[in-house]
């Protein structure tokens, strides 16, 4: 039967060539959106890796100030660090968790090389967003004076460079220059939200004179309200007179970082919506359509034999066939991805999203074929024969 | 074969009721070759659509080989449409986006028969109506008897042991419809019963017996 259904459809492939153009569409649409939201999904399902509830991101801007600026940096955070309602502080580079800021380099061990995210921050980060540690321990002062710059890495880059391999004491080369050893790790270091991906990522200790890395992170503790803030930025203002001061909270930026996840799924999806209800509604004109232009083949297979149930099913198969045939041409487009590894996201991500839009495309159609199948199933066959 | 007891067949609408078939007793005997005739709109293909389980008398009841099929449902009827009964119509009913073979297939889609044995089975079906070199055209790239033709390897295909037939020849030339006669009288001396509707009364000679009806009555 459905090598018949097969042939009837190839058949009248012209007469149905915009349709599948159609299911065709909606199928790499579909298979865009739900390569979208998997990927979401997916890295939303995995842990983010450190606290970000009641953190603070003081923004610190010299701007004209030259004069002994990593003095002045050093200062500002003994004060910081001084007032009762602060947990915990730690200077970092301006790529802070959840911002727009981004810094990557290439590191290379044992011919691997892996481009990996590049942290700077003094020994108090682990505390002050609670990032725990995996194996060997945190950087701290003393660790400046070593013959290799002492980093902590995170486990994905663990995984990449190392593979299974143990990575504490290796050294490794940043662009085959500068020499770092690695002598803690960590988990997972999601710094660009729940919903990107756990890249691989390093941290390195900032230096005694380093006057660049001039934000901070503050752990408060609970209850501390605007009124600090507003003190906050009063005494640093005094202490740093000329100085730029900007306060951020990280759950606040990290609202503003789903939202450049959420829009383009949300584009994407009524993109897709619009596109599938144009099949639906294709679908259902082109049943209707065909079932009343084909009473009498509807009456000639009851009188061959078919029953109410097969008459259902041809008019089901057909457009399944139709479906099959449209996403057969998506699928050699979309199986590209998987294969490519295109955006370098993981082969299954790619795989889900295609079983996921075929099995989509089947609903809808099956959906919008239904009806107008029973309604072809129950005409009588002598009036379908009679009908010329 | 075929038995009709007190067979009444009435069409009702919301204003207006029609009586097209009244009290028909007949009973058709296996390997008999039957002819129904009369005038347009007398009935004739209502009771040869009651005979072949397309449609249900209003009253009485119909048997065919011995059993009673009032209580039959959908699977059933379709099971002895299938099994029994082979059908040609008039305007033939070819399905213009297959092929000829594609067409004579039809009814073995709806048994368990392999794709090759349907081939097979079809092949032979065409070579008894003389068509075997046609199996790979089209419905439109046929004339009128050679359709019929093709319409009538349809209904042998699946060997029934009766065929009904709606004025098989009502839209072909004389010549063509001996024809397609002819056919018809060789399936019968191999034992197939047949029942047709027909308007042409040379036609009518050429079978066993002949049944007149008149206003849905049977009058011969």
């Amino acid at each position: 039967m459905l090598r018949h259904l097969f042939k009837l459809i190839w058949n009248k492939k012209g007469a149905h060539s915009l349709l599948i153009v159609e299911i065709w569409a909606s199928f790499m649409v579909l298979f865009g959106v739900l390569s979208l939201i998997v990927y979401n999904v997916r890295n939303y399902l995995e842990p983010i890796g450190f606290s970000y509830a009641q953190v603070w991101n003081v923004g610190l801007t010299n701007n004209q100030d030259t004069v002994e600026v990593a003095a002045k940096l050093e200062r500002a955070m003994q004060r910081i660090r001084s007032y009762p309602e602060v947990a915990s502080a730690s200077r970092m580079s301006s790529n802070t968790p959840f911002s727009a800021n981004q810094m990557n380099n290439s590191v290379t061990y044992n011919k691997i090389n892996v481009l990996a995210d590049h942290y700077y921050s003094d020994q108090e980060l682990s505390k002050t967003i609670d990032l725990p540690m995996y194996s060997g321990r945190w950087y701290k002062e003393s660790d400046l004076v070593a013959r290799f710059i002492p980093i902590v890495i995170n486990g994905k880059m663990r995984e990449k460079l190392f593979l299974d391999e143990n990575p504490l004491g290796k050294v490794i080369k940043l662009d085959d220059k500068v020499s770092y050893k690695v002598i803690g790790t960590v988990d997972n270091f999601k710094a660009k939200g729940e919903f990107m991906s756990n890249d691989p990522a390093f941290f390195q200790m900032i230096g005694k004179d380093d006057s660049w890395n001039s934000n901070v992170l503050i752990k408060t503790k609970p209850g501390t309200d605007a009124e600090f803030e507003a003190r906050l930025v009063k005494d640093i203002a005094v202490m740093l007179p000329g100085w730029g001061i900007e306060v951020s909270y990280l759950t606040e930026t990290l609202a503003n970082r789903h939202k450049l996840t959420f829009v383009p799924v949300a584009i994407f999806l009524i993109v897709s919506g619009f596109l599938l209800t144009n099949v639906a509604l294709g679908l259902f004109g082109v049943l209707n359509l065909s079932i009343s232009r084909r009473k009498n083949e509807i009456g000639l297979r009851r009188a061959m034999g078919a029953t109410e149930a097969k008459i259902t099913f041809q008019f089901l198969g057909e457009i399944w066939v139709l479906a099959t045939l449209s996403m057969v041409v998506g699928l050699l487009f979309a199986v590209q991805f998987p294969i490519m590894k295109v955006f370098d996201i993981e082969s299954s991500i790619y795989i889900i999203a295609i079983l996921a839009a075929v099995a989509v495309i089947y609903l809808i159609v099956t959906l919008c074929a239904w009806f107008p199948s029973k309604q072809a199933s129950r005409i009588h066959p002598a009036v379908a024969l009679h009908e010329e | 074969m075929i038995k009709l007891q007190n067979v009444e067949k009435v069409y009702r609408t919301s204003s207006i009721e029609t009586l097209a078939l009244n009290n028909i007793n007949l009973n058709v005997k296996k390997g008999e070759f039957v002819s129904i005739m009369g005038p347009s709109g007398c009935g004739k293909s209502t009771l040869l659509n009651i005979m072949g389980l397309l449609d249900v008398p209003s009253k009485g009841y119909i048997e065919i080989d011995g059993s009673k099929v009032e209580t039959y449902r959908d699977k059933e009827l379709a099971h002895l449409r299938n099994q029994k009964l082979g059908f040609i119509f008039q305007s033939f009913h070819l399905i213009n986006d297959l092929t000829v073979i594609d067409n004579v297939e039809i009814p073995l889609l709806y048994r368990n028969s392999s794709s090759k044995q349907r081939r097979d089975l079809a092949q032979e079906a065409l070579e008894k109506v003389g068509l075997s070199n046609r199996t790979k055209h089209f419905p439109k790239q046929l004339s009128g008897g050679q359709k019929q033709r093709v319409a009538i390897a349809r209904a042998i295909v699946g060997k029934p042991e009766i065929i009904l037939a709606d004025e098989p020849t009502g839209n072909l030339d004389s010549a063509m419809g001996n024809e397609i006669l002819n056919i018809l009288q060789k399936l019968n001396d191999d034992g197939t019963t047949i029942v047709m509707v027909t308007h042409d009364d040379a036609m009518a000679k050429r079978t066993h017996r002949l049944v007149r009806l008149f206003d849905g009555t049977q009058v011969l």
